[in-house]
């Protein structure tokens, strides 16, 4: 069986024809919107989170700068990406950091503090967008897809368990609230 | 309150990313530092000139050894122990020491500063191992008493020897080894030092702060109140932040040197390469059993790799013996333990201290001397374990031990009986292994006592004041509780300072798993003392002395008043606890008990191991733990399901490799710690009751969870398949070998006799070991490129092809799709493009479009996410390789041309190292003498050995997919295989990009399978197949085509398989036995990576097997 793609905004399989994602300009934006902010855009080589770091914006967080460990991992749209290897100068959507989710994570929040599904909270951030990304695009998953759906995000402290947990906990509550 | 799993206190900034760490909030004018260090394992240092540093504009400030007093040492244990200075001082003996470090405006000024400084080393002959170090004549690198290159040395025993050896019936033994281990902790070590008014003022990432503001008062001859850490989250520890982890030093030198605050952060190379790791012990252990099975004698000889200095070394090596005379009941110990110094980075503090260490070989034996005795396992365990309110070998004076019931339980909750049981399926297996760790220990003075806060404010507010810092155990939330519970209010009144000194009364800190015993004692005892003052204060304004505590009020009979209402201002009462129970280890007391409770732990592992490619899948794993009272039983779990996951991680992959003495494995991509998918949802036994000593009855749990994990799936590995493995990791090599020699099978014979084209080759990789690595290495290197860094000056967007052509033609443009490799190719130093040319906006690269005639265009901007719902239903093959590419994260930005055209992921290349591709033809392949198992190519390697990375290319060419490829001069198509110019290398003309792949319609009406082997999802393929083939009515395969990833390096598609498949129907067998042969005339493996061979093999069997049952189940459908 071949594994279920993770996302993707073409699941009827229209081609993509002719479809520039977030309707890209020819140059570089001056301004990024950040968790309904507007900050500067930083040098044409800055990676997303050094702009962000730089424009004090901290709920990305910095572990590897290298797209690996997931940490950094913010919203562009309503796509959760590696905010340390993605070029700023290419993103034009909104970004959203864990601290702008707002309401819509508070449940997310609420389970991740109920299952202890962090214990130094360095790859939190990181892990709770993820999981809202996850549960936004469905919460109709069994585990084994959730914790490979989470997988890009390394956390060293809490053995992963509590954190699947939490992100079944939520996708449980809001199937059951449909 | 105690026993309640409630939420951590800090849940709410945790969990939105507003919790401040030491880098977040930086003081306004912070300077940004950087650090220069040795990239030779032991050098003198002839010349250091940082003039040019200094003239670099935006640099404030640079420091070496000469800015420290002269003589300083970091005091670590202290005495004789004591040997290393904050900086490298005329000498540098490991691959990353400290020579100097900048402080500037910004990052670039910082690393141009760096950059700056001239350092001529006279390179000496290094010692990287411990055998090289103890061999005659082997350059030393301290002046030490216990002999050349010798630390400490320790020969004793404990018990009778001679009786205990007489006693012996059976015999076990081997030797062990646990590699180095990074704790790879999420948040880099980072600090911000500011000195001002005449105070430093430090920002840090640790777990102490009782050891930073010690050592750096030290240092720089300060009173110890001018120091003070201030209370930061804290990302993670495990032992590493428990004393000082030395860039607090410099941050602060820079600081005091400039007055402006400095930002010190490492990045995650350094934290890999430089940060103190494990020590690696080789542990030769000898166990004997007397005719009643019981254990009665260990013999150990211990050499820990101790790397260029102490810090704690000799302390991590009298831990892991210690063990030894800890968890069970023999008459005797014996041990001849050296801890040897190398050119290595230091050895560090780790969770489980020395302990897991010297556990693979005493939990490996305790099964082996079971099996002798014809006993199982759990049972043999449960007879020779240590008892309640006893005195053990090692001095421990053990009050409660329920080891007894943790093997019980954990024999249920495994399924233990059944699983070893005639029904067992094969290859699947159990295991089971004990531990036990202190609860705080009495190591340096001070070390039995603690100190802690209570005040109640007017607000009704309660504040635990405590010392120590919180990297993640949890702790702050338990002295919460304690608090809440003993003076009866509730938790959300309850706040928490910690670290900071200003605030709070000392205590050490975070290490030895002495949070909850020593910071509970301390914290009890304070708000015992508040709620006996509170009591007094109540009973005199109700008149009575007949009073209680409850919901924050003074409680008599239906009166009650409020807390706030009794004091005036705020109320505080500071405490310090002294346990009577630890005894210290330096006063001469034989065998002192340096701890007043003993936690345990039975932990059991399930294990299946595919026999076609060594993988070993954790099936279950269950952790029975002995912890007195779970004052909060969700973080309690947390620790033990954490602790046993770092454990599993380092049995099965995380090992930190070396070569020359520099680190290998400097990344999260290289280093294969537990994801969220390789580890099974960990089952949790409590076992719980009365434990006077501790605070509430409760006991350890910070470190013992790590400690039986390894040796459970050792002994797991062996029901699985009769082999003994006594060094760890077990990564797929490893095991897969020792299946082929288990089962006798002779190694295959490459013909290399009849292969003049791999002569070459083969004289070349014959003569690296004698003379031309080292040639190559020392001398070749210097002639090395190495592009000089320039920034990013433009990223150009165009909307059409033509115009990104147009854009390409101006030099040192680069084409980005994602845009997830460039920068990262940027920090690694292998490419600075000044014109980035994003194809993001060009429509025609961004769809997905069917041809006439039925072939599908597939436009090379599109992304991965994108693909695979576009292949899901149409070419599965796609979707399912696609899955195991990188994360999801990196899927949805990462582009198909980004994929096909990433640069190879070679450790040594992308590491830094000046290796043939990266710093050109006079530079060596690092890998054809170092360690290349797992990465590197086993068929057509030349001069490089790396291979493609890419999984879109097997599969891609498996589906017989061309490329077109766009640049001045028009559009032109291409296969797969002549897409690449070698491993990871697109054979591009100037200007030319990959603007679509071209999928034939065939490939749509194809059966298809990928199958990768990996350490982790979204690992790049050790091995990797994809096939695809056209299955007839009549069962016959016609345009098979096998492509295999990570073997050779461009996908590469054996030969006498592809023309045995035409019109064949074949078997798993026929196509393992064709393969074999392509295998055996076609490769040329290194010496280490001929195991990809038989796996290859292995994948082949799975792919074919997948493919055959597609046949049947459309056969099924048709009926």
């Amino acid at each position: 069986m071949p594994d279920r793609p993770s996302s993707g905004r073409n699941a009827a399989g229209a081609p993509l024809e002719g479809r520039a994602v977030g309707g890209r300009p020819r140059v570089q934006a001056e301004h990024l919107r950040v968790d309904g902010d507007v900050v500067p855009a930083g040098a044409p080589g800055a990676s997303l989170l050094e702009v962000l770091r730089g424009a004090g914006i901290f709920a990305a967080k910095q572990a590897c700068g290298r797209g690996e460990c997931g940490a950094c991992t913010v919203l562009v749209g309503d796509r959760a990406v590696m905010s340390c290897t993605m070029p700023a100068a290419v993103v034009t959507d909104e970004v959203t950091t864990a601290a702008g989710l707002g309401d819509d994570a508070a449940d997310l929040r609420a389970a991740f503090a109920d299952h202890a599904a962090f214990q130094c909270g360095f790859c939190t951030p990181g892990q709770v967008v993820r999981a809202a990304a996850v549960l936004r695009e469905s919460v109709d998953r069994s585990r084994d897809e959730i914790a490979r759906e989470m997988s890009g995000n390394i956390c060293r402290c809490t053995g992963y368990r509590q954190i699947v947990d939490a992100v079944c906990a939520v996708a449980e509550s809001r199937q059951a609230a449909r | 309150m105690i026993g309640e799993s409630i939420r951590p206190l800090d849940w709410a900034e945790k969990t939105a990313g507003t919790a401040r760490y030491a880098a977040d909030e930086p003081p306004a004018g912070t300077l940004v530092a950087r650090v220069l260090r040795s990239p030779l394992p032991h050098a003198d240092i002839k010349r250091l000139d940082v003039s040019a540093a200094l003239r670099v504009p935006g640099v404030h400030a640079v420091v070496t050894a000469a800015d420290f007093p002269e003589g300083r040492v970091y005091e670590h244990s202290g005495g004789p122990y004591s040997d290393r200075p904050p900086m490298a001082v005329d000498r540098v003996l490991y691959v990353g020491h400290e020579v100097a470090a900048v402080a500037a405006e910004t990052a670039e000024a910082a690393d141009e500063a760096i950059r700056a400084i001239r350092v001529r080393y006279r390179r000496r002959k290094a010692v990287l191992t411990v055998p090289d170090a103890l061999a005659p004549g082997a350059p030393q690198l301290h002046q030490r008493a216990d002999g050349a290159n010798v630390a400490v040395a320790t020969a004793e025993h404990w018990g009778d020897v001679d009786l205990a050896q007489a006693n012996a019936a059976f015999q076990a033994g081997g030797t062990f080894r646990y590699p180095r281990v990074n704790h790879a902790c999420m948040e880099p070590n980072t600090t911000i030092a500011w000195w001002h008014d005449e105070r430093l003022e430090m920002w840090t990432s640790s777990q102490a702060p009782h050891f930073v503001v010690h050592e750096l008062a030290n240092l720089f001859g300060l009173e110890l109140d001018q120091v003070v850490c201030r209370d930061v989250a804290v990302g993670g520890g495990f032992g590493s932040k428990s004393k000082i982890s030395e860039h607090e030093a410099l941050a602060a030198a820079l600081s005091m040197k400039c007055g402006r605050p400095v930002l010190l952060e490492l990045s995650r190379a350094e934290e890999f390469a430089f940060t103190k790791p494990r020590h690696a012990f080789t542990t030769q252990l000898a166990a004997h059993a007397d005719t009643e099975g019981r254990l009665c004698f260990l013999d150990a000889v211990i050499d820990v790799d101790n790397g260029a200095y102490n810090h704690y070394g000799p302390s991590v090596m009298r831990a892991g013996i210690k063990q030894l005379g800890s968890m069970y009941r023999p008459d005797a110990v014996r041990w001849d333990a050296r801890l040897v110094d190398t050119n290595l980075v230091p050895g560090g503090q780790f969770r489980g201290y020395g302990q897991p260490q010297t556990a693979i070989g005493l939990e490996t034996l305790m099964d082996e001397l079971a099996e002798q005795c014809g006993q199982d396992p759990i049972d043999f365990r449960i007879s020779n374990s240590g008892l309640p309110d006893t005195t053990q070998l090692s001095g421990s004076q053990v009050g409660s031990n329920r080891l007894r019931e943790c093997l019980a339980e954990v024999r249920d909750r495994i399924g233990w009986d059944a699983k070893r049981g005639p029904e067992r399926r094969p290859y699947r297996g159990v295991g089971v292994s004990s531990g036990m760790h202190a609860s705080g220990s009495y190591a340096y003075p001070g070390g039995n006592t603690s100190a802690a806060g209570i005040e109640v404010r007017t607000t009704g507010e309660v504040v635990v004041r405590f010392g120590g810092a919180d990297a993640g155990t949890g702790q702050r939330t338990i002295l919460g509780q304690i608090a809440a519970d003993v003076l009866g209010v509730p938790m959300d009144r309850v706040g928490v300072i910690m670290a900071d000194w200003d605030e709070t009364p000392p205590d050490m800190g975070a290490w030895s798993s002495r949070g909850t015993h020593m910071g509970g004692h301390a914290v009890r005892q304070s708000a015992e003392a508040m709620a006996a003052r509170l009591c007094e204060l109540g009973a005199e304004k109700l008149g009575t002395d007949d009073v209680t505590l409850r919901d924050g009020c003074v409680v008599s009979g239906a009166d009650r008043i409020p807390i706030e209402n009794l004091v005036d201002g705020a109320l505080r009462i500071d405490t310090e606890y002294v346990e009577p129970k630890m005894q210290p280890y330096w006063t001469g007391i034989e065998r002192p008990n340096i701890s007043a409770t003993y936690a345990y732990a039975a932990h059991a592992v399930e294990v299946e191991v595919d026999p076609g490619t060594g993988v070993i899948s954790v099936l279950g794993y269950a952790a029975v733990h002995d912890i007195g009272k779970a004052i909060n039983p969700a973080l309690v779990e947390g620790q033990i399901i954490g602790g046993a996951v770092q454990g599993l991680g380092a049995a099965l992959g995380e090992k930190l490799h070396y070569e020359g003495g520099r680190l290998v494995n400097a990344g999260y991509v290289h280093y294969p710690l537990p994801r969220a998918t390789t580890v099974p949802s960990i089952d949790v036994g409590l076992v719980e009751g009365p434990e006077p000593a501790g605070p509430f009855n409760a006991k350890s749990v910070g470190e013992i969870a790590l400690i039986p994990a390894a040796p459970a799936l050792l002994n797991a590995v062996y029901d699985a398949t009769g082999i003994r493995f006594r060094e760890l990791p077990l990564t797929p090599d490893v095991v897969l070998a020792a299946l082929r020699e288990r089962d006798g099978v002779t190694p295959r014979r490459h013909h290399l006799a009849r292969r003049p084209g791999r002569w070459q080759i083969g004289l070349f990789r014959a003569l690296y070991p004698y003379g031309i690595h080292l040639l190559l290495d020392r001398w070749g290197t210097r002639f090395a490129r190495r592009p000089a860094p320039r920034p990013v000056e433009r990223v150009a967007l165009p909307a059409t092809v033509a115009e990104a052509v147009a854009e390409l033609a101006t030099p040192d443009a680069t084409v980005i799709g994602g845009g997830t490799d460039v920068l990262v190719q940027r920090d690694q130093e292998l490419l600075f493009p000044t014109v980035l040319v994003g194809t993001g906006a060009i429509a025609s690269m961004r769809g997905i479009e069917e041809k006439p005639g039925g072939d599908w265009r597939i436009g090379a901007a599109v992304t991965l996410a994108e693909l695979a719902t576009w292949a899901s239903e149409r070419v599965p093959m796609v979707a399912s390789a696609i899955a195991t590419i990188a994360s999801a994260q990196i899927r949805e930005v990462a582009t198909v041309a980004g994929n096909l055209g990433q640069e190879k992921r070679c450790w040594f290349f992308r590491n830094g190292f000046d290796c043939y591709k990266r710093g050109g033809v006079t530079c060596p392949c690092y890998a054809v003498d170092g360690d290349h198992r797992l990465h590197h190519a086993a068929i057509g390697g030349h001069r490089c050995q790396a291979v493609t990375p890419s999984d879109l290319a097997t599969v891609f060419d498996a589906l017989g997919a061309e490329v077109v490829l766009t640049g001045p001069s028009g559009s032109r198509s291409v296969s797969i295989t002549s897409l690449y110019a070698g491993p990871g290398e697109l054979d591009l003309r100037t200007g030319e990009l990959v603007e679509a792949i071209v999928l034939p319609a065939s490939a749509l009406a194809a059966r298809g399978v990928f199958v990768k082997l990996q350490q982790w999802d979204g690992d790049f393929a050790l091995v990797s197949l994809a096939a695809s083939v056209t299955v007839g009515d009549d069962g016959r395969w016609t345009g098979a085509r096998y492509v295999f990833g990570g073997l050779a390096p461009k996908p590469w598609q054996p030969p006498r398989l592809t023309r045995a498949l035409a019109g064949a129907v074949p078997t798993a067998d026929a196509v393992a036995g064709v393969l074999d042969q392509d295998l055996s005339w076609e490769a040329h493996p290194l010496p280490g990576n001929r195991w990809k061979l038989d796996a290859a093999i292995g994948l082949a069997r799975q792919a074919t097997e997948q493919l055959l049952l597609g046949r049947t189940r459309d056969e099924e459908s048709d009926d």
